[in-house]
C-alpha cells in the first residue's frame, strides 16, 4: 500500500506558545514534501479528530501527530487501518525546555523529522491468524491444580488435569486439619479437599488422568501438543491452548539437618511426620511408642539459613501453631515449646498465633538453636539469643523440626546444559571441552530424569527458574507470568504459600491461561506489550546460523533446525525485540520496529556542523520505565539538555549495535542508553534485556577503540521508574561530560 | 557463654498468676513497648518486659524474688500501649500478690486471707468471734489478770482499755512476727536469686538504701513519675498519711494511759477535742476517709478504658481502710453526743458500731502480712534492695551505666 502521510501539530498544552510553529510546519512541507500538514489548538478534541478523519477519508493512511507523549491520548489518535506515528512535543520538548529558544525549536523539528521518517518506514502490524485451541492443561492435582481446573472449567473452558499419583488431592488429603482461613481464624479447620475432588470428578469439562505424567509437549500457545505417559496415555498427542503447572512442593530434606538432631534420635521428627501422626490420631514417640509430654517445635529448621534454604516458606509458623494446638487438644497434659527465629503470622493469621499464645500449655520464645542432644531418656534442646535474655536449656520428649518447602520445579536451562554436556562426553572427542563437559555432567547429574513438562523448546525442557529454583518471571510487576508464554506456574511451585493462597494463585493462573488463549487467537501478545500485534519477521535467506537469537530470546520463542537456523513460534513471542537487537545480520524486524526504521530515525536528525559547537546526543530510552520516567520529569517541568534526541525502544535488549555505530559515524557526539534495572532484584520487563545490553556494550567499547573514540561517548544507565527525578540529571551530566570530551571528530565525514 | 538457664515451665504457677489478675499475660509477644512506655523502667533488661516472658514460662523462682516487680506502681501506661493487650501492669500486680502470698508466715494464712471463699469467715466471723469472747469474758479475765481501767470512759464500759490493749497488742506482736519472718525470707530470696545468676553486686550499703526507700515512701516521688496518675498518687498519699497519723495517736494514747502514770506524767486521757493528739487524730481520720473514699470512687467510676482494673485483693484492703475510718468517726460522734446518763438503745447502738469498728481493725491489722496491706512493707524492702543493688532509676545498674558510657 502506498504511503500517504499527513502531519498534524497540536498547539495546545503550551506547545503553540513555546515553539515556532511555522518553522516546524516547514520541516514537514519543505523537507519532506508532505502535502497535508495541519495545526489545531486542541488536536485531541472531537474537532481535532474530525480534522484528521476527513483527511483519512480523502486517502491519508499514515498520520504523524506532533502533540503529547505517545503514552497519552492513545485512543484519540487511533484510527482504523491508519498507522499513527507520535511525536512527543509536550513532555519531552516544551515542558522540559526553555520556550521560544532556538535549541528547543531545533529539538522539536528533529523529533518531527524522526516521526515523519517513522511514519514513512513503518507499517501497521498484520495480526497472525493461527488456529487456537481453547483447552487448558493442568499439570498437578493438588489444591492448586484442582482449583485451577475447576476455575477454568467454570469459566467455560475444557481442562485436562494430569496427576502423577493415583489419587487427586496431593498433600491436602494427607492431613487431618488445616490452618483456619475463615473468621475468627482461631482454630484448626477441617479440610474440604474431598469435596473439591468430587467437584472435579463430576465436572464434564474436566478430564482427569491420574497416575499420569507428561511425556512431551511441543508447539506454542494455542497449539501445544501434549503426549502423556502412564495411565492416561493412549499414545496420541492431545492439543491444548495453554498450560498451568501446579506441581507443588516437597519438604526440605531433613537428612541435612543433623545439627538440629535429625538422625541422632528417632524422636527428632519433621513437621511432615508430625502431620502424619496427627492424621493417624496418635502422637507417640518413635523411640518407645509412648505419648510425649513435652514437645519442642524448632522453627526455621533449615530455612532462612544460607547453608540450607535461604528463604522463608511462610507457612511453617502457622503449621506449628496448628500442630501444637492439635496436640494439646488430643492430650491436654502435653506441653508444647516453640522456639522460633521470628514468628510469622501475617494478616488475620495473627489471631491464630494469638490463640496458641493464650494456651497456657504452649510456650514461645525466640532463639537460635545451639544444639539438640540426647539426654537421659529425653532430648535436650539448647538455644541462645532468646527472649529470656540468656541461653536456655529445655528438656523435651520429642522435637519437631519445622522444615520448609522446596518447589517441585525442574530447571529447564540447566537440564539443557546437562544434556548438551552429556552429548559432548558421549562423543568423547579429546580436548578442553571434554573436561569441562565432564565437570558439568558431574555437577548436574542430579538433573537426570528431572524433567516435568518435557517441553520441545530449544532452551530446555522445563520452565527456566530464577532465585531459589522458583520458576517465576517478573516477580515485582507481573507475578503470574513465567518466561514461557502460555505456561503459568502456580501454587507452591511459584512461591511457598498456604492452601488459601494457593487457591487464589490457582485462580490467577487459570485466568492467565485463558487470557493467553484469547489474546493469542486475536493475534496479540500477553504481558507486558498488551495488544501488540507485531511479530518478528526473519529474512532467513540471509541467516548465518549464529544462534544468537535462539539463545538470547528470554521466552524461548525460537527453536532451531539441526543446522541452527531459527524456527519461529510466533505465539510464544512477547515482542520485546531482543532477537532483533541480537542479530548481527539485522534480518529480524517487526512491521513497526526494525533496524531500518530506527536507523532512519537516527539519520533524520540534523547534526550541527563542527563550527556551531553544539553537540548532538542520541538517547535510546526503554519504553517500559525510562520513557515514562522522562515524561514524568517533564510533567514536573524538570529541564534537561536540549542537545539530546530520544528514541523510545521496546527494551534495551532490542538495541542493535548497528544503531550505535551508525550514529557515531553520522557525527553524534554521545549516546545514552537508559533501561530498566537488571540483576536478581531485577525490574527489566523482559527479564534479560538490560543485562544483554550491558554484555553487548563490551563490543561497543571495542568498536569505540577501533574508531579511536573515547569510551565515555556511549553510556548505559539503568533506572527504576520511581527515580524519574534523576533522569534529567543523568542527561545533563552526560551532556556536560561530552562537552568536556569535545565534539565527535567524525562530524561532517 | 553464661551457663544456660534450665527452663522448667511451671504451668501451675502460670495459672495462679492468671487467676490473680494477670489473665492476659500469655498474649505478650515481647515487643518491649511496655518498658519503653514506663517512666520508671530503665537499663538494659528493663521491667516489665522480662517479667512478662518469665511469667509466660512460669519461672516462679525468678518472679517471686524479683525486686523490680515492686518498682512498678501500676499506672498501667504499659497496659494501655501494649499492642497485644497483655496488660503487663496487671501482671506485675498479680505477681506482687503472689509474692506476698508466697512469703506469708504461716503460709496457710496467705492462702486463706486472699481466697475469695474464705474471706467472709476470715474477715468477719473470726474477728467477731474472738472479740465477742473477749467482751463476754472481760470481767473474769480482768479479775484474773488484776487489770482495770485507770479512767472510766464511755466505751471502756463495753470494751475496757486494758482488754483492748492486751488483745490487740498480743495479736499485733504475732502479726509482726509473721510479717518480719516473711520479709526476711523475701530479702534472702532476692539475694539468693541474684547470686545464682551472678548478679546483684551491691552498689550501696543496706542502711542508706533503706533510708532512700523510706524517703521515697514519704514523698511518693517515684509514684509521682508514674504516667498521668496524679489522682492516684494523691489519694494514696492521703490514705498513707491519714493512717500514719491514726497509728501515732493510738500509740500515744496507749502511752498516755499506761506509760505516763509510771513516768509520773499527768495522763490527759480521754482527750478533749482541742488536745493536739485529738486534733491530729481527727485530721488524720478525715484525710484517711477522704483519701480512701476518693480512691474507691475513682476505681468505681474508672472509665472502661482498660487503664484501671481492680482485683478483690485491691478492693478488700481499700474498703477495710475506708470503713475503719468511717466507723471510727461514728463511734467518736457517739462518744461526744451520747452522755453516759442517757443510757438506753442509743448506747447499745454506739457499742454496736464500736464493735464493728474493732472487727474491721482486726481485719486490717491482724491480716496485715497477708493482705494488700503488706505491699507497703514488701515494697519498701524491694525498693531498698533495688537501691542496694543499683536497680532503681536514680542509680541504674552498673551494667546499664557502662552501656550508656559506651554509647557515648
Amino acid at each position: 500500500m502506498d504511503k500517504n502521510v499527513a502531519v498534524y501539530l497540536c498547539r495546545g498544552c503550551d506547545i503553540g506558545a513555546a515553539l515556532d510553529m511555522d518553522a516546524l510546519k516547514d520541516v514537514a512541507t519543505d523537507e519532506y514534501n508532505i502535502e497535508t500538514c495541519r495545526e489545531h489548538d486542541c488536536l485531541c478534541s472531537d474537532e481535532g479528530r474530525e480534522l484528521i478523519r476527513k483527511d483519512i477519508q480523502d486517502g491519508v493512511n499514515t498520520i504523524v501527530v506532533g502533540a503529547c507523549s505517545q503514552r497519552f491520548m492513545i485512543d484519540r489518535f487511533t484510527f482504523e487501518d491508519v498507522f499513527t506515528s507520535r511525536v512527543n512535543l509536550r513532555e519531552q520538548v516544551v515542558w522540559s525546555h526553555e520556550p521560544n529558544d532556538e535549541d528547543t525549536d531545533a529539538m522539536a523539528q528533529d523529533y518531527l523529522r524522526m516521526g515523519i521518517v517513522k511514519g514513512q518506514k513503518a507499517s501497521l502490524p498484520v495480526p497472525l491468524e493461527e488456529e487456537v485451541d481453547r483447552t487448558v492443561l493442568v499439570v498437578g492435582g493438588g489444591i492448586t491444580g484442582v482449583t485451577a481446573a475447576l476455575d477454568s472449567a467454570r469459566a467455560g473452558y475444557d481442562v485436562i488435569l494430569v496427576e502423577r499419583e493415583e489419587e487427586l488431592g496431593g498433600w491436602m488429603t494427607k492431613w487431618a486439619k488445616g490452618i483456619p482461613h475463615e473468621p475468627p481464624y482461631r482454630d484448626p479447620q477441617p479440610l474440604d479437599m474431598d469435596e473439591r475432588i468430587a467437584q472435579v470428578r463430576s465436572n464434564d469439562r474436566i478430564t482427569v488422568h491420574t497416575g499420569t505424567t507428561v511425556d512431551e509437549i511441543t508447539g506454542q500457545p494455542g497449539q501445544f501438543d501434549v503426549t502423556l505417559k502412564g495411565n492416561g496415555s493412549n499414545g496420541e498427542p492431545l492439543r491444548v491452548g495453554s498450560i498451568v503447572q501446579a506441581t507443588g512442593w516437597k519438604p526440605y530434606d531433613p537428612n541435612r539437618l543433623g545439627h538440629l538432631g535429625y538422625g541422632t534420635s528417632a524422636d527428632v521428627i519433621t513437621n511432615v511426620q508430625m502431620e502424619e501422626m496427627l492424621a493417624s490420631g496418635q502422637v507417640t514417640r518413635p523411640s518407645d511408642g509412648k505419648p510425649p509430654r513435652r514437645i519442642a517445635f524448632i522453627q526455621c529448621a533449615g530455612s532462612r539459613d544460607q547453608d540450607h534454604l535461604p528463604y522463608c516458606s511462610g507457612v511453617c509458623c502457622r503449621v506449628t501453631v496448628k500442630q501444637s494446638l492439635m496436640v494439646r487438644e488430643m492430650s491436654p497434659d502435653t506441653e508444647a515449646y516453640v522456639l522460633y527465629k521470628d514468628m510469622r503470622s501475617p494478616a488475620q493469621y495473627e489471631e491464630f498465633y494469638k490463640r496458641a499464645q493464650e494456651d497456657p500449655g504452649i510456650f514461645f520464645t525466640k532463639g537460635e538453636i545451639t544444639g539438640v542432644t540426647n539426654g537421659d531418656a529425653t532430648l535436650k534442646v539448647t538455644a541462645d539469643d532468646t527472649l529470656l535474655g540468656e541461653p536456655i536449656e529445655l528438656e523435651a520428649d520429642m522435637v519437631v523440626l519445622a522444615t520448609g518447602m522446596v518447589p517441585r520445579s525442574a530447571d529447564g536451562e540447566k537440564i539443557r546444559k546437562y544434556v548438551d554436556a552429556k552429548k559432548v562426553v558421549e562423543k568423547g572427542e579429546e580436548g578442553a571441552q571434554l573436561e569441562a563437559a565432564k565437570e558439568t555432567v558431574e555437577e548436574l547429574k542430579h538433573l537426570e530424569d528431572a524433567e516435568i513438562l518435557n517441553l520441545g523448546y530449544r532452551q530446555g525442557p522445563d520452565l527456566p527458574v530464577l532465585k531459589y529454583d522458583f520458576p517465576d518471571s517478573h516477580f515485582i510487576c507481573f507475578p503470574y507470568e513465567s518466561r514461557r508464554t502460555g505456561i503459568y506456574p502456580s501454587g507452591c511451585l511459584r512461591l511457598p504459600q498456604d492452601s488459601s493462597n494457593c487457591r487464589e494463585d490457582a485462580s490467577g493462573a487459570a485466568m492467565k491461561a485463558i487470557q493467553a488463549m484469547v489474546v493469542t487467537a486475536r493475534g496479540e501478545t500477553v504481558h507486558p506489550r498488551w495488544g501488540d500485534m507485531s511479530y518478528p519477521d526473519i529474512a532467513l535467506q540471509r541467516c548465518t546460523q549464529c544462534k544468537r537469537c535462539t539463545e538470547e530470546c528470554p521466552f524461548g520463542t525460537l527453536n532451531e533446525d539441526p543446522k541452527g537456523t531459527p524456527l519461529l513460534n510466533p505465539t510464544r513471542c512477547r515482542r520485546c525485540g531482543i532477537c532483533m537487537g541480537a542479530c548481527p545480520e539485522r534480518i529480524i524486524s517487526f512491521k513497526d520496529y526494525s533496524p531500518e526504521i530506527v536507523g532512519s530515525m537516527i539519520k533524520a536528525v540534523e547534526i550541527p556542523d563542527e563550527f556551531e559547537e553544539k553537540p548532538r546526543l542520541l538517547g535510546l530510552l526503554c519504553e517500559n520505565d525510562a520513557y515514562p520516567a522522562l515524561d514524568t520529569a517533564g510533567l514536573k517541568r524538570i529541564q534537561h539538555s536540549a542537545h539530546i534526541r530520544f528514541i523510545p525502544v521496546r527494551c534495551l535488549g532490542s538495541v542493535n549495535i548497528v544503531w550505535i555505530s551508525d550514529a557515531l559515524s553520522r557525527g553524534y557526539d554521545g549516546i545514552l542508553l537508559i533501561g530498566c534495572k537488571s540483576g536478581d532484584d531485577y525490574q527489566c520487563h523482559f527479564i534479560r534485556g538490560s543485562e544483554l545490553m550491558e554484555t553487548r556494550s563490551h563490543n561497543v567499547q571495542e568498536k569505540l577503540k577501533q574508531l579511536a573514540l573515547e569510551e565515555e561517548r556511549v553510556r548505559i544507565e539503568l533506572l527504576p521508574i520511581n527515580e524519574y527525578e534523576r533522569l534529567p540529571e543523568i542527561v545533563n551530566e552526560f551532556a556536560e561530560e561530552i562537552d568536556e570530551i569535545g565534539l565527535n571528530p567524525f562530524k561532517g565525514f | 557463654m553464661a551457663e544456660a538457664l534450665r527452663l522448667k515451665p511451671d504451668r501451675e504457677f502460670v495459672d495462679e498468676v492468671i487467676d490473680a489478675g494477670g489473665g492476659d499475660l500469655k498474649k505478650c509477644f515481647q515487643c518491649a513497648t511496655c518498658s519503653v512506655a514506663c517512666e520508671l523502667s530503665h537499663g538494659p533488661s528493663p521491667f516489665p518486659r522480662k517479667e512478662m516472658i518469665w511469667a509466660q514460662w512460669g519461672l516462679k523462682d525468678r518472679l517471686l524474688n524479683d525486686p523490680e516487680v515492686w518498682l512498678c506502681h501500676q499506672c498501667n501506661d504499659c497496659s494501655m500501649r501494649c499492642p497485644r493487650g497483655a496488660r503487663p501492669g496487671d501482671v506485675l500486680a498479680a505477681l506482687r500478690q503472689k509474692t506476698i502470698e508466697h512469703y506469708s508466715f504461716p503460709s496457710f494464712m496467705g492462702r486463706l486471707v486472699n481466697s475469695a471463699r474464705a474471706m467472709p469467715v476470715m474477715l468477719i466471723l473470726i474477728p467477731a468471734l474472738l472479740l465477742g469472747l473477749a467482751v463476754l469474758g472481760r470481767d473474769a479475765i480482768g479479775e484474773a489478770l488484776g487489770l482495770s481501767d485507770p479512767h472510766a470512759a464511755f466505751y471502756a464500759e463495753f470494751f475496757p482499755h486494758w482488754l483492748l490493749i492486751v488483745f490487740f497488742t498480743t495479736l499485733t506482736v504475732l502479726t509482726f512476727l509473721g510479717l518480719i519472718t516473711g520479709l526476711v525470707r523475701f530479702w534472702k530470696g532476692m539475694k539468693n536469686a541474684d547470686e545464682a545468676r551472678g548478679k546483684g553486686t551491691p552498689v550501696q550499703g543496706v542502711v542508706p538504701s533503706v533510708v532512700t526507700a523510706v524517703k521515697d515512701l514519704l514523698t511518693h516521688a517515684r509514684f509521682g513519675k508514674c504516667g498521668d496518675q496524679k489522682a492516684r498518687k494523691n489519694t494514696h498519699l492521703m490514705a498513707f498519711y491519714g493512717f500514719l497519723a491514726l497509728f501515732v495517736v493510738t500509740v500515744w494514747a496507749t502511752f498516755d494511759l499506761y506509760l505516763f502514770p509510771v513516768l509520773g506524767i499527768e495522763s490527759l486521757y480521754p482527750f478533749d477535742l482541742t488536745h493536739p493528739m485529738k486534733v491530729l487524730a481527727n485530721v488524720g481520720g478525715i484525710i484517711l476517709v477522704v483519701g480512701t473514699g476518693m480512691a474507691i470512687l475513682n476505681r468505681l467510676n474508672a472509665p472502661e478504658d482498660g487503664k484501671h482494673q481492680s482485683t478483690s485483693f485491691d478492693w478488700i484492703f481499700l474498703w477495710l481502710l475506708f470503713l475503719v475510718g468511717v466507723t471510727g468517726f461514728v463511734t467518736e460522734v457517739f462518744r461526744f453526743t451520747v452522755s453516759p446518763e442517757t443510757m438506753g438503745t442509743l448506747e447499745y447502738t454506739a457499742y454496736g458500731f464500736y464493735f464493728v469498728h474493732l472487727v474491721l481493725v482486726f481485719g486490717l491489722l491482724v491480716y496485715l502480712p497477708y493482705s494488700k496491706f503488706a505491699h507497703m512493707w514488701y515494697r519498701i524492702l524491694a525498693m531498698a534492695y533495688a537501691e542496694h543493688t543499683g536497680r532503681t532509676n536514680g542509680t541504674e545498674s552498673v551494667e546499664a551505666v557502662q552501656i550508656q558510657k559506651k554509647a557515648g
